[in-house]
């Protein structure tokens, strides 16, 4: 024993112990506990959501999102740092926004990236998408929000036939065409591999573009049905019939509280507080008073009550 | 100087065989609350070998093969049961009030790996390549750029998170585990409260 603890623990009456034979059981029956769980009720495992999937099954839905981040009404489109140059939209407290102290490092510009450069690849496929895509883009910005207000009006009352997606007459312009190109991407689930091409393929770690494309409807759908949105206390929730990330409950917490539950700001104002909350407990051995609640709690007096049985005892015999 | 004899004389005065080793104990370390520390120890090397494995099967390996599908239901129970422990180590400490006597260093070594294992479970649930690693990564991209963590760390770098999760952050974490677990048995399992320590 080290001076140390030898004068630490100095008149305290000593047991046999063995470290290495109790780390070895608690290993053992941590070791059947697992695999039983493991057994019965597996892992969470639920399949992506593919744009492939979307173009097949709600084909209307697939070209609603295109033809928004088309119109610019992406949330992705005014985002800020790291996305985009919005430095007014970033979030923001005490009139400090991190966000853009390092400025625009993952450059996005959803209409180019998400829809126009992806076309124009598929235009190698599709002449028609060539014209569509000249024709649109030497038409004004009035006349491309037009044709786009239109067609995303018409989509609300279109009808899906064998998976063919129809819409009303009406002056879209080249937009219908540039659309259904979107969706035959989507079909041929060509749709990933055209929007996360970089100069590095055939190796892709990166799908900041895919997951993003989604996010706004179809994806939040999709967690909505599964009680995964933040409303839903989805920060702690996952797919299925399993635990989730319960240790995050004092973080989920604070969004569904004032002022997060309804504000811009609402993750800066989260991790604000879920940080002074940290930095009290790390501090909290020196904090005053608040240092002494576990003395009023008495807790401790379970954990040791036989340490305190036995002083007692002893005690007792010495009167 | 002689740097090794330094060191030698550094490890040999905190933290002897003895202390690294025990085969006695105070008698008052006799309660349920003492064995949450071992069962995250138990399940934190549980984690390391399960995710080695995943790891070195690559990341799709559980979709597609039944073997693969039951490590990963391992690796995922193992998390379950190693924060149930981590919660109640901490729980337990703190009715102890574990801090006093000098031991307040050991207190925030251990709320530090609770923090750095949390961004380690986040990342875990970005690497099962699932619908819940393509829902938490769009989701908590905001969280890490409103506070300007977005713009060195993305939760849709697929590669990124993966470095994080297997590499960098669990060795994080066994770092501070060792640190912790220096600390702890240098200075021995603090006296029950209202016990006066020798001068």
């Amino acid at each position: 024993m080290s001076k140390r603890s030898e004068k630490y623990l100095s008149g305290v009456p000593m047991k046999p112990y063995d470290l290495l034979r109790e780390g070895l059981i608690m290993l053992g029956v941590i070791v059947v506990i697992v695999v039983i769980l493991a057994s019965v009720k597996s892992s969470p495992d639920y399949p992506t959501v593919r744009a492939q999937d979307v173009a097949n099954l709600q084909p209307v839905a697939y070209l609603q999102t295109s033809a928004t981040i088309l119109a610019g009404n992406s949330s992705i489109q005014h985002y800020g740092p790291p996305y985009t140059e919005d430095r007014e939209n970033a979030q923001h407290l005490f009139r400090l926004a991190p966000a853009n102290w390092f400025g625009v490092q993952i450059p996005i510009n959803p209409i180019q990236d998400f829809i126009l450069k992806p076309l124009a690849r598929a235009s190698t496929l599709d002449p028609n998408v060539t014209g569509a895509l000249d024709a649109y883009q030497s038409a004004s910005t009035d006349q491309q929000q037009a044709w786009l207000s239109a067609y995303v009006a018409a989509l609300d009352k279109a009808t899906v036939t064998n998976g063919e997606v129809q819409i009303p007459p009406g002056d879209y312009g080249p937009v219908p065409t540039m659309m259904d190109a979107m969706l035959a991407l989507g079909k041929a689930g060509l749709l990933e591999g055209a929007l996360e091409s970089n100069a590095r393929l055939p190796f892709e770690y990166d799908f900041t573009r895919s997951l993003l494309f989604f996010q706004d409807d179809v994806d939040a759908n999709v967690a909505e049905q599964l009680d995964l949105s933040s409303d839903q206390w989805g920060v702690i929730h996952e797919t299925g019939n399993y635990p989730g990330a319960w240790w995050l409950a004092p973080y989920a917490l604070l969004y569904q509280v004032p002022p997060m539950n309804n504000s811009t700001n609402a993750d800066i104002q989260a991790i604000f507080i879920i940080t002074l909350i940290f930095l009290f407990l790390i501090f909290l051995p020196h904090i005053p008073i608040f240092n002494r609640i576990p003395r009023w709690l008495g807790v401790y007096k379970i954990i040791w009550r036989d340490w305190y049985s036995r002083k007692k005892g002893d005690s007792g015999r010495e009167a | 100087m002689n740097l090794t004899e330094k060191a030698r004389g550094a490890l040999g005065r905190n933290l002897p065989l003895e202390d690294a080793l025990p085969t006695e104990m105070p008698v008052y370390v006799n309660s349920v609350a003492y064995l949450f520390g071992v069962s995250t120890l138990a399940s934190l090397g549980m984690l390391i070998v399960t995710g080695g494995v995943l790891a070195l099967m690559g990341i799709g390996w559980h979709h597609i093969s039944a073997i693969g599908h039951f490590v990963d239901a391992l690796h995922f129970w193992s998390a379950q049961v190693f924060f149930a422990s981590l919660g109640g180590h901490m729980i337990a400490k703190f009715f102890k009030a574990a801090w006093r006597d000098g031991r307040w260093k050991t207190w925030i070594v251990g709320l530090l790996t609770f923090a750095v294992a949390v961004f380690a479970g986040l990342t875990g649930y970005l690497t099962t390549t699932s619908f819940d690693s393509q829902w938490i990564s769009v989701q908590s991209k905001d969280a890490m750029n409103a506070v300007g963590v977005g713009a060195f760390f993305n939760t849709m770098n697929l590669g990124q998170v993966v470095t994080l999760h297997v590499g960098l952050l669990p060795a994080v974490v066994v770092l501070l585990v060792g640190l912790h677990l220096f600390l702890v048995r240098r200075d021995g399992p603090v006296l029950p409260i209202g016990e006066r320590k020798a001068r």
